[in-house]
């Protein structure tokens, strides 16, 4: 964001599109950095009572998604970024489950 | 450090937007959540603890739980032995006839029963009040009712405010990183009156900002953590057990006459709990399949995941251990790490000296967005040039100014006046949880009908008189009920009295000050006596 071509247009505000992306886009890839992190962490799926730990995990990975979304340039960025980061997660996530 | 211009005006409004709808929910919940710091205390000025017979032997227990069990078939769906009593060492032992459930139940009777001096069973079926478990709700819900499924509509609501408390938080980081060097500590009076409360309001955030941002998330885990858990198991487990096996069911149920003796329990807790304090032991499904004893375990050194305790669950007809994970200073890895979520945010370490913390954190808290929504009604003023007519403030400024006023002043007050009725009619109202709940309410949206009808400015000098007899009134019912009671009651300390004093004479000081600044106030602020009609 910091990159040259971002200083010559300022950021659009887009309220609704970053909102709303960050909100679901933001809490499904939370979801799945959490899941990545059960799987593959420590311990693996089965280690007991880290569920909880997991569960926690989803707060703060949303909240940072969310708070942030709005250095991005624009709304369709946010969306689209958010989009492709989903895809890579729930991939992810679906070979350390096979 | 320098920020770009735009990001700036993005996160200013962002800050702005979601500040100012949150604030006032939030100031319930702080000012709730600080009381709850002190829901004993308050409990018990409200409702002094009635001295029980004392027959204290290490046995008495046993013989007390065996009576009970034998004489009374409902306490062996499940009852609950108090031990840690400040006031007497005797055990009491309460059950409640109907379904227990996590909500509120204003006319649930319970059972309470103790041995008199001569160990014979003295039971008694009351009307608690439940006036601890209200301050607690107000704090979770914001005093707002209705139900979503199993849960309170209060307690979602609260959960999108800490969502947007979060944003909140990152975004004042991020609008005072630029200027932070500069404007740290620094504390401005004089004649801008803004820029005092902007810098009070950046003090008070930044250097509670790690607190602040424990209390957010955790306010949003708790209000969604069945939809985090479902989403878990739907996405994530599927079908991996997430919470381990659950314990072996027995072959036919259990019958509670062949219970352990509660001090072998007792035993069993101490030889795992090392230094902690047995607190209560909570029985569940004792004629079940799959029988529990849950044991609350207070020890100040650690971080435990109750509000108050951690816990161990044991078997109540075999001894066996069920599950140590929450045991204060032994949980497992996890457990351990997220045991301090939960303490960070019920502030249940370090003793009485973190209960004063987290009051006064509580506090700030709630100035914090008291004064958020100042500035956000400042920056909105419309200032009357020279020589023209005096601009008309617009109708949101008025409306968020009356409703920061009535919203913040009602609920003190609203508070104040519920413990006031408590200690007035607690021993003699019929069912003191509706005198709790008609008092708070009425006071609230009275306060908050007058800071409409009123506008601003007016009915911050009355709301603020208001709080002022509110606050008087608790040491005054102190006072009247002890010249009521000839009996010497033990006296629990004046710890009330005294708060509810000091926070009179910081009332009387708004109020005069408040007072003055509505006649002598620039005639084109939403505070002044000419523009609020």
């Amino acid at each position: 964001m910091e990159n040259n071509a971002s200083k010559k247009t300022p950021i659009r505000a887009d309220w609704w599109t970053k909102t709303i992306s960050g909100l679901v886009l933001g809490f499904t890839l939370a979801l799945a950095i959490a899941g990545l992190f059960a799987w593959t962490g420590p311990g693996g799926i089965a280690a007991p009572q880290k569920v909880q730990f997991v569960m926690w995990l989803i707060t703060p990975v949303w909240m940072l998604i969310l708070s942030l979304i709005y250095l991005v340039r624009n709304g369709v960025r946010a969306l689209t970024g958010l989009l492709i980061a989903n895809a890579l997660a729930y991939a992810l996530l679906f070979l350390v489950k096979t | 450090m320098k920020i770009r211009s735009d990001i700036l005006r993005v996160y200013q409004s962002l800050h702005t937007w979601v500040g100012i709808s949150a604030g006032l929910l939030l100031f319930i919940g702080f000012f709730a959540g600080a009381l709850t710091m002190f829901k004993q205390p308050l409990d018990h000025w409200v409702s002094p603890p009635t001295p029980s017979p004392t027959m204290a032997s290490a046995q008495h227990i046993d013989s007390l739980a065996l009576q009970a069990l034998a004489q009374h078939p409902a306490a062996r769906k499940g009852f609950t032995m108090h031990l840690g009593n400040h006031d007497n060492n005797a055990a009491i032992m309460s059950w409640t006839a109907g379904r227990p459930g996590r909500e509120l139940d204003f006319s649930a009777k319970q059972w309470t029963a103790t041995l008199d001096e001569t160990g014979i069973l003295q039971a008694k079926e009351e009307l608690p009040s439940i006036l601890a478990q209200m301050i607690d709700m107000l704090h979770r819900t914001g005093g707002i009712p209705g139900e979503i499924g199993d849960e309170y509509l209060g307690g979602y609501l609260m959960g999108v405010a800490g969502i947007l408390y979060f944003l909140a938080l990152i975004s004042g980081v991020i609008l005072l990183l630029p200027t932070m060097v500069k404007d740290f500590f620094a504390l401005r009076p004089g004649k801008n009156r803004k820029r005092f409360w902007l810098d009070a309001h950046n003090i008070i955030g930044i250097t509670s900002l790690p607190y602040h941002i424990v209390i957010s998330v955790t306010v949003i885990v708790f209000a969604f953590h069945d939809q985090f858990y479902d989403s878990l198991a739907e996405v994530v487990y599927k079908n991996q057990p997430m919470f381990g096996a659950p314990p072996a069911a027995a072959v036919k149920p259990y019958e509670a006459r062949d219970m352990l003796p509660l001090t072998s329990i007792l035993n069993k807790v101490k030889a795992e709990a090392g230094d902690s304090t047995i607190s209560e032991i909570q029985f569940f499904g004792l004629e079940s399949l799959r029988p529990r004893a849950r044991v609350a375990l207070v020890n100040p050194r650690y971080l435990v995941q109750g509000p108050e305790a951690g816990y161990l669950t044991l078997h109540p007809y075999t001894g066996a251990v069920i599950n140590a994970s929450m045991l204060p200073g032994k949980e497992s890895t996890w457990s351990a790490i997220v045991g301090p979520f939960f303490s960070l945010h019920f502030g249940s370490y370090g003793g009485d000296m973190m209960r004063w913390v987290y009051f006064a954190f509580g506090l700030s808290g709630a100035f914090l967005f008291y004064s958020g929504n100042l500035l956000w009604l400042e920056k909105r003023r419309k200032v009357q040039r020279p020589n023209q007519a005096l601009p008309v403030q617009t109708l949101s400024t008025r409306l968020m100014a009356a409703g920061t006023v009535g919203v913040c002043l009602g609920t003190v007050a609203g508070v104040c006046f519920t413990l006031v009725a408590g200690k007035l009619f607690a021993a003699t109202a019929k069912n003191i949880n509706f005198v709790y709940l008609f008092v708070y309410y009425s006071v609230f949206l009275g306060a908050l009908a007058w800071a409409y009808l009123r506008g601003a400015a007016r009915s911050s000098v009355d709301l603020l008189w208001l709080c002022v007899i509110a606050a008087l009134s608790i040491p005054c019912s102190s006072a009247f009920m002890a010249l009521q009671t000839t009996s010497n009651t033990n006296i629990t300390g004046l710890g009330v009295e005294l708060v509810a004093i000091a926070m009179a004479l910081a009332f009387i000081y708004a109020a005069r000050k408040t007072d003055k600044r509505i006649k002598d106030e620039a005639k084109d602020s939403v505070w002044s006596l000419q523009t609020s009609a």
